[in-house]
Parts: structure tokens; sequence; C-alpha cells
């Protein structure tokens, strides 16, 4: 009786394994095993001999192009964080309803155009004689002979910004809407300006959502490959891009491979920067405190 | 192992719908204009003559990236053992070509077409400094120019230096694609190095010697300055772009898509070209069958048709504004005198066989890639 009782419970618990088993198996075969391959790739040479050659060569090659794109996704990461907390403010704390029902009904929408729809787009907006320009000079803004192309770096960033704000904007609002909606009222009944409630209630609170809006947002511009590529030259010019010609144009996957690791060392130090925030500043994790 | 995986997960996402008919799948690197004449009118021209048989046209890419994925391609299945492989033509730059006939990854064909015997120039025979005779039919034969606007440039620059004066003078007015967007980028570096790199026939005929590239060194930090006043296009289109909205004055392009935008009203009408000395680099793009080709008869008679005197001056010439793969012989009487004229508006014969350089010897090419991605773009 007791050993039926035995089996019945280690099959219950095979079959629970049996169940984890397809998941599992999917991220061994699609993400570990992928990612064992480049890493392996980018730390030998032909004969499986360990090496740094292809480090000293991503480096030799590429250097200013590591610089430039934590330059690039810091600095959009950084214009996404202000915008959408301007973004979420206005629309918890105003009191214009008709502005907040506008906001909400169109800050989302560059999140359903993919990237490359969005290079497309700004490759005719922002360029010397594209929409943007023509737009200022018909409205007497900008002088014709002032006008330049935005289709370099800051292109980059303004492709980016926008597609990034209204999904950071959406972790927050979703924040926001969660807050305890008395503290906020109390502070104002207490005298507070709008922008003061926002500064010293809402963000102290938001401010976890932000970080995790953020680092994704950083991980996903270190991966896109087309906006560079479309909307700018290719010098100097993200990661991405260099990784493609390599692969591309050479073949050579070892180099991409080491191009690829000097990223996830990108992403990963962004990432310990938020978990070790989150684990020992109390104003950030109040379970701790 | 890497590679192999690579190779195969490639080699699936290019797998085709296999149609009952026969079906003759023609993969072309390049601009999109090279799958536009495959698809839009030699494919459509050989399904009529061949009833039942139907042509797929597969773009990879442009620039050597293009040649890169056809050889990937070709490459793992043929260390995958398989019996036939999934192209029948391939369209492959200079290059590859070389290294594509010396892994025998090629049929030798030509001797078995009737047009074979038409072709005459050297690119034929020998594909920067590899031998591919026998294995390639040039499709056609381009060249680099500068493109400028006759309207913003009064003092049009005759030579490399000029141009850098030039450059100097007017800065931000000129554009190129770098080496990461095509190949017009690439031609316009490469014949930099050649001109102020010192031994230029050695670049073009060899022999190698790596410790050339020692000597490149102003050259590529002249470059560099020289790149301090110049835009960065995105590709060969997106310099024929910013000179069509104005934006800069003067640019490396490719000849015939130089003409055919013309053509189609995409420039202003007072673009020119000009072939600067000590010269810029051309170059055929070459037919080849794959060894194992499921089609290889069938490819045989698709390139037979495409290099044929009437298909050269129709197709290649009079639409595509490329300069005959055949000898220009061959074409006498199938082009009225201003179609061959066009061709020569603003290049003429002579400053073609003066300034229409080959680019230099693979191992060469290579170097001037990796040593302007080293001094001159890091």
């Amino acid at each position: 009786m007791v050993g039926s009782q035995q089996i019945n419970l280690m099959t219950q618990k095979h079959l629970g394994l049996l169940l984890l088993l397809p998941a599992f198996l999917m991220v061994l075969a699609l993400f570990l095993f992928p990612l064992g391959i480049s890493l392996h790739a980018a730390f030998t040479d032909t004969n499986g001999q360990l090496t740094l050659a292809h480090f000293v060569k991503a480096q030799a090659l590429y250097s200013s192009d590591m610089i430039f794109t934590l330059f690039i996704t810091l600095t959009s990461a950084a214009i996404v964080g202000l915008f959408s907390l301007a973004l979420a403010g206005l629309m918890a704390l105003s009191e214009n309803r008709f502005l907040v029902a506008s906001l909400k009904f169109l800050y989302r929408w560059p999140l359903f155009i993919p990237f490359i729809v969005a290079a497309q787009c700004m490759r005719t907006f922002l360029a010397k004689n594209g929409l943007m320009n023509n737009s200022l000079i018909a409205s007497g803004l900008l002088d014709p002979s002032q006008a330049a192309s935005f289709l370099d770096w800051r292109g980059i960033i303004i492709t980016f910004v926008w597609k990034q704000t209204p999904f950071v904007t959406l972790m927050l609002a979703g924040a926001v809407s969660s807050l305890d909606k008395s503290m906020i009222e109390a502070a104002r009944n207490l005298g507070a300006s709008r922008l003061r409630a926002m500064l010293e209630i809402i963000i102290p609170q938001i401010m976890p959502s932000l970080m995790v809006g953020l680092i994704l947002s950083f991980v996903t511009m270190m991966s896109v490959l087309s906006v560079p590529l479309m909307v700018a030259g290719s010098q100097p010019t993200l990661l991405t891009v260099d990784m493609a010609f390599r692969i591309n144009s050479y073949g050579d996957y070892p180099t991409a491979n080491a191009l690829g690791v000097i990223s996830y060392l990108m992403t990963s130090l962004v990432a310990w920067f938020y978990l070790r925030q989150q684990i020992y500043d109390p104003a950030l994790n109040p379970a701790q405190s | 192992m890497k590679k192999t995986i690579l190779a195969l997960a490639l080699a699936t996402s290019f797998a085709l719908p296999q149609a009952s008919a026969q079906t003759l799948t023609v993969a072309t690197a390049g601009d999109q204009n090279m799958v536009d004449y495959i698809k839009d009118y030699l494919g459509p021209m050989f399904e009529k003559s061949n009833p039942g048989v139907k042509v797929v046209a597969v773009g990879t890419g442009p620039g050597d990236g293009g040649s890169q994925k056809i050889y990937e391609k070709l490459d793992a299945q043929k260390k995958a053992g398989a019996a036939k492989v999934d192209f029948d033509v391939i369209v492959v730059h200079q290059k590859m070509a070389g290294t594509l006939a010396a892994e025998s990854l090629l049929d030798k064909y030509r001797e078995r077409i009737s047009t074979g015997s038409l072709v005459t120039r050297e690119t034929a025979e020998n594909s920067l400094g590899a031998n591919v005779s026998g294995f390639v039919m040039p499709m056609f034969h381009s060249q680099t120019a500068i493109a400028y606007n006759a309207d913003l440039v009064k003092d049009v620059p005759n030579s490399y230096s000029e141009l850098a004066e030039w450059v100097k003078k007017n800065p931000k007015k000129f554009g190129y694609n770098g080496i990461k967007g095509g190949m017009s980028g690439v031609a316009f570096v490469s014949g930099w190095v050649t001109a102020f790199g010192g031994d230029a026939v050695k670049l073009e005929k060899g022999p190698y010697d790596a410790a050339t590239k020692a000597n490149w060194d102003k050259a590529l930090a002249d470059l560099k300055a020289f790149n301090a006043n110049v835009v960065i296009t995105p590709g060969n289109a997106g310099t024929l772009d910013m000179l069509n909205r104005g934006e800069i004055a003067m640019g490396p392009v490719w000849v015939d898509m130089f003409y055919s935008w013309m053509a189609d009203g995409k420039l202003p009408p007072n673009m020119k070209l000009k072939l600067v000395s000590p010269g810029m680099p051309g170059q055929p793009m070459y037919y080849a069958i794959p060894a194992k080709a499921a089609e290889a008869k069938l490819a045989e008679k698709f390139i037979a048709l495409a290099t044929s005197p009437d298909v050269q001056a129709e197709g290649i010439v009079k639409r595509f504004n490329w300069y005959p793969g055949i000898d220009a012989k061959n074409l006498q009487g199938k082009l009225s005198e201003n179609d061959w004229k066009k061709l020569f508006t603003d290049i003429t014969p002579e400053d073609l066989s003066k300034n229409g350089k080959p680019f230099p010897i693979a191992p060469y090419f290579n170097d001037i890639l990796e040593s302007y991605e080293k001094k001159v773009a890091n």
C-alpha cells in the first residue's frame, strides 16, 4: 500500500518534470546552446585553442563604434526616461481631461510600428530637404540655408526615443495607476504644487518600474540593426551593423561573436547596476526597510 | 561546428518551395536592379521560350556580402554531402568567383555553350588574380565614376588629388557610402589607395606581398582627414538619393545605376559623370553554374540566352545601361547608334580605357578593406 503510494508520488513528480521538459528544452536549444556556441567561437581559434585574438581584432577595428554604441543607447535611454516621466506625470496629474484623454489615445501608437518602418519614415522625415525641415522652413521658423540633415547619430537617437518612450510610459502609467491616490491628494491638499507632488511623491514610488523599463529599452536598442543601417551612414555606427558586416561580407563569425560578447558585457553591466541598486537602496526596495 | 550550424540555419531559411514543373533557381548578388533584371526581363523571356519552366530569382544582397551568402549556402550543401544544390544559376562578384572556382564549387560550363566564344575580355579568364577560365561568363561590365551636379560644381575635379582639394574647399558637399553599404564606396576607397598608396600595377597584377599594406598609412591618414569633410551616405542608392535631394553635390556611383535613375527621372537632369584619374575600379558580374546544380542543362540554356548578342544589346545595354559582358563587336547592328552612344554620354570610350581599372587582386583588396576599417573608420 505504502509502496504504491510512493510510486504514485514518484510518477507525479516525474510528470511534473516531464511537463517542464518542453520549455526547458526550448530554452536550451534556442538560447543556451547558441549562446554557448557564440561564446566558444569568440574565445577559440581555428585549432580550438583559447585565444583573445578576436577581441584584439574587434578592438582594433571597432573601438570607436563600441563607445558610439554606449553613447547612443545611454543617451537615448536618458531622454526616454525624461519624456516618459513627463508623459506619465501629465496623465496622472493634469486636470485637463481632454489633454489626458488625447495623450492616452496617442502615446501608444509608436509601440505598434516596427523599428524598420520607423527608420524608413525617419529617413524621409529627417533628411536635409525632408518633411521636418520643409515644415519648419514653410512656417518661417528656419532659414533654408541653415537646414541640416539629421540623418546621423541624432537621427538614431530620435528614432530610438520615438520608439521606446511609449513602452516606458506604458510601464510608468501602470505603476502610477496602482499608487495610493490619497497620498497624492494629501500632498496637493497640503499645498504641494503638481511638480512637487510629481518629484517627491510619485517618482520615488515608480522608480523601480522606470528602471526596469529603461533597462529593457537599453537591451532592445542594443539589438536593433535596421535603424542605424537605414538612418545613418556606416561610420561610426552601432555594433549590430559591424556584426552583420563581418558575417555578411567575410563570413567572419569569430570577430562578430567577439563583438556579441562585448554587447552582452554592456547589457550585463547595466543590469548589474540595477540589481545592486535594488538590493541596497531601501527607498527602491521597501521590503528591505 | 558553429559554422555548420549557422550554415544549416542559412540553408533551411533559403529553402525554396519545389514546384512540380521544372524550376530554375537563379541566385543573384547585387543591388535590387540585378534582381529586377532576372525577375522582370530575363526570367519571363526564358519562360516563354521554354514552356513549363519557372524561373525563380533570389536576391542575396548588395556588395560582396551578397556573394558571400551564395558561397556559404553552396559550401554548406557541399559539406553536408548534398546530391543536388539548390541554386541552378548564380550571379556573383569577382572576389567570390575566384574562391568558388578554387574550392571546386563551380561547373566548368563555358565551352559547352554557344556564346562561350563571344567573350574576349581578360576578366573572363582571370578574376582579381584567380583563374576562373571556363567557369564564368561575364553578365556585364560596370564602372564606377563620380556623379556631380553641374549646376553646383563648376570646377569639376579631374583626379583624386583635385577631388581632395575640392572637398577641402566645399565641406560636406561630397558623399560616399563607406565600405559597409555597397560597392560604390568600396570602389572609391580602393581607387584612393591605388592612387595614393604607390605601386598601382602591383595591386592590380600581383604578386601579393603582405607587407605592402604598411605603405598605405599616409594614404589612409589622408583619407581619414578627407572623411571629416564628407557625408557618409547609407548605401549605393543612399548616395544617389542625397544627390537627388541636393544634399550633396558629388559622390561616387555605379554608371549603370546612374543612367537608370536618370532615365526614371529620379535624378535632376543636370547631373553628370566624371571618371577621375588615375582611375576608378569597375567590375563584371559573373554568371556561373554551381557544381551539382539540379537543372544544369537548363542553366546552360539560360546563360546562353543571357549572353546572346540580342539579349546583351536589348537587356544589358539598352534597358539597364550596363556595358556588355561579351565582346562589343558582337552587338553591331543590334543597337541603334543612339542607344549605343547613350552609354558613353559623359564617359568616352577613351576615358574608359584610360581610367577604367579593375579592382586590386583579392588579397590586396581584402587588405585595403580591413586597413580602412582599422585606420580610417575606427
